[in-house]
């Protein structure tokens, strides 16, 4: 049995481009007074996208992305010793309010007709959706993934507890690998986001980001109850912006691309900070 | 906890024994325009839920009180973690603010980990506090990531369960889908038509076994999770994420198939759900299939969705505790594709030592729990 885990793979989508070389110096000078910095829809082919939301083809691209970058390909992680966990602390939003406007309240607008003007009208086909579960589902059923399945909300420390339940489920032998997908959207629902200001300083940005771990001997550190969430954090935010449940896999990637080691990523929410020491491989590496 | 049969243990005990029905008319919002508006609606929360601002949050401190009047939170108050699972949510927040509450506390009350926070701010506790939204399995997973929390030594104690509101954004989601029905909910009857919703809190005081201290109600041997890989809104028909989810919490709990005594269903009454789940536990159980008791105990408080996985295992425990099963509410006529025993007519008299609960959900997600009782 193995102690642990190893970053293999990182993929990253932010709104300002694929990957963190597109990470500007200081988001918010790059941000130019926007409230959020969005990502655009993937063009995704396939039938079965025709109606899927932004949200669930942002977590398809961001899977294709960390594939790219493991250098591996779909067939490797087909199956059930692939496990998925998933975090978000808002991506379903979206989905929620526009559900609420077009048929639970059944009149009325989001503020600046956002939600409204989203999709058109909703109905049967899209209170499924509304689910968190709903956008790892459709990733799920890309991929192929039935292995070990778990969704957790919050902002960063939600994506410290993931990793940390993906190494354990590799320590244990449930899995080959895991998948930690974070996925957060602000767009639609920007006026909501606005007035929630005071916790939520300015640019919210887009990202949809996967880590791919395998099995390795080497034990993370998992902080559950932190008192730092380490330098690379602060470095995501002044980079990459607000990116909430993303951001300790942007510093993931981070570290990636600087060569790999063991990193400590990590991040605040609602007064908790979480924090993880994980062994990433270098870019050059392959797994 | 707190139920639509009770606001605390024992009324939720006495009601389940009782073969109790507490799905009647929603009376707190609007279904005039609705085909179905029947639920299992609390119609009175507890008065130490008074003032808490989320009905989410009201009814997981409601929960917490009772639990509290039961166990002692003994240890540091950064040692307490708390878990929960829901499948909503604080979404009533999210309908009020749009409905034109501009409070920016609406906004994050609605986000899906608010109650967990106000729960761990009520019970002043400062550990991890983790949200887990594995829609109608949450509350299974969420009693399994406590009990990983209390392996990894990351808390000594953990407060762990599932809630979920009764609002009429679920209400008219689940209309839209034609999964309600207008009749009884029948699990695994072979008039089954469909489900009803009810709203619940159920929370479980989790501790390493070295460290309990106090009367104990059982252990929780083993956890597993799934992905169905199928659909987005209905589980796959082979049933095969459930099975490898059931599977994986009986190989973590060291437990074979044919020593289970009692299987706590999903068993919502929906025609594929219990079908389906008939057939896994089928292929699961073997030969011994026939002979282990199965209940659902949906048709008694309606589908609790994130909060259900929790009352189900209190329910198991409880079972092994006072010697007997509870009903399976609502069954009465046998359907040749769901052919288990189902406890029908009362409760039964047994003392159950290893049991299964098992757990679907949107998005394709299972989970499965082992629990032994303290007989």
């Amino acid at each position: 049995m193995t102690r642990g885990s190893r970053v293999a793979g990182v993929g990253i989508l932010t709104g300002w481009g694929e990957g963190v070389a597109a990470l500007p110096a200081d988001a918010r000078a790059a941000a130019g007074g926007r409230a959020v910095v969005p990502l655009g829809r993937p063009a995704l082919d396939g039938e079965r996208f025709r109606r899927a939301t932004r949200e669930c083809l942002l977590g398809v691209e961001a899977v294709n992305v960390t594939l790219r970058d493991a250098a591996i390909d779909r067939a490797s992680i087909r199956g059930d010793r692939t496990a998925l966990l998933f975090v978000t602390a808002g991506a379903y939003g979206p989905s929620n309010a526009e559900f609420i406007v077009t048929e639970t309240a059944g009149a009325g607008r989001t503020e600046g007709g956002q939600a409204q003007a989203r999709r058109g009208s909703a109905g049967t086909l899209h209170f499924p959706y509304t689910a968190p579960s709903a956008l790892s589902g459709e990733v799920a059923i890309e991929f192929g993934l039935t292995g070990a399945y778990v969704i957790l909300i919050g902002g960063a420390p939600a994506t410290v507890d993931a990793l940390w339940q993906a190494s354990r489920l590799l320590a244990s032998g449930r899995c080959d690998q895991a998948l930690v997908l974070a996925i957060e959207t602000f767009a639609e629902c920007e006026a909501l986001w606005r007035r929630a200001r005071w916790t939520l300083p300015a640019p919210l940005v887009e990202a949809a980001a996967c880590a791919l771990l395998v099995a390795a001997d080497v034990a993370p550190v998992y902080r559950a109850a932190a008192t730092d969430a380490g330098a690379l954090a602060a470095d995501v935010e002044a980079r990459a912006g607000r990116t909430l449940t993303a951001s300790p896999l942007v510093a993931l990637g981070l570290a990636r691309a600087a060569g790999g080691g063991v990193v400590r990523v990590g991040g605040a929410w609602r007064g908790r900070t979480a924090a993880i020491e994980l062994a990433t491989a270098g870019r050059a590496a392959r797994v | 906890m707190v139920t639509p049969l009770g606001l605390d243990l024992d009324t939720f005990w006495s009601g389940l024994i009782g073969g109790g029905d507490a799905l009647t008319a929603i009376e707190r919002f609007r279904t005039d325009d609705l085909r179905v508006g029947r639920g299992g609606e609390i119609k009175k929360l507890p008065a130490v839920a008074a003032g808490v601002r989320s009905r989410a949050s009201a009814l997981l401190v409601g929960a917490a009180a009772d639990l509290r009047a039961r166990a002692r939170l003994g240890a540091a108050e950064d040692r307490i973690a708390v878990v929960v699972g829901t499948a909503l949510g604080g979404v009533e927040e999210i309908e009020h603010a749009l409905a034109g509450d501009d409070s920016p506390r609406r906004v994050l009350d609605g986000l899906y980990d608010a109650p967990a926070h106000a729960l761990a701010d009520w019970l002043g506790v400062r550990g991890p506090v983790l949200t887990v939204s594995a829609a109608c399995a949450s509350g299974a997973t969420a009693l399994g990531i406590g009990a990983d929390l209390l392996r990894e030594g990351a808390a000594d104690l953990v407060v762990a369960g599932g809630y979920d509101v009764l609002c009429r954004f679920v209400l008219r989601g689940f209309d839209v889908l034609r999964a309600l029905t207008r009749e009884r909910v029948r699990p695994f009857d072979r008039r089954r038509s469909g489900l009803l919703l009810g709203e619940a809190a159920g929370l479980l005081l989790l501790a390493r076994e070295r460290d309990a201290r106090g009367p104990r109600l059982g252990r929780l041997r083993g956890h597993g999770s799934a992905s169905d890989a199928s659909h987005v809104a209905a589980p796959d028909p082979g049933g095969r994420g459930l099975e490898a989810a059931i599977r994986a919490a009986l190989a973590e709990a060291d437990v074979a198939p044919g020593d289970l005594d009692f299987v706590s269903a999903h068993g919502t009454g929906t025609p594929l759900n219990d079908r389906i789940e008939t057939a896994v536990l089928r292929r699961v159980l073997g030969p011994r299939a026939s002979a282990i008791p199965v209940n659902s105990i949906k048709g008694a408080l309606g589908h609790t969705m994130g909060a259900a996985a929790a009352l189900e295992a209190i329910m198991c425990l409880l079972a092994a505790r006072e010697g007997l099963i509870p009903p399976t509410v609502g069954y009465e006529e046998p359907d040749p594709a769901c052919d288990l025993d189902y406890v029908p007519g009362g409760c039964r008299p047994a003392r159950p030592r290893l049991m299964l609960s098992t757990s679907l959900g949107f998005g394709g997600c299972n989970a499965a729990l082992v629990l032994e009782g303290v007989r």
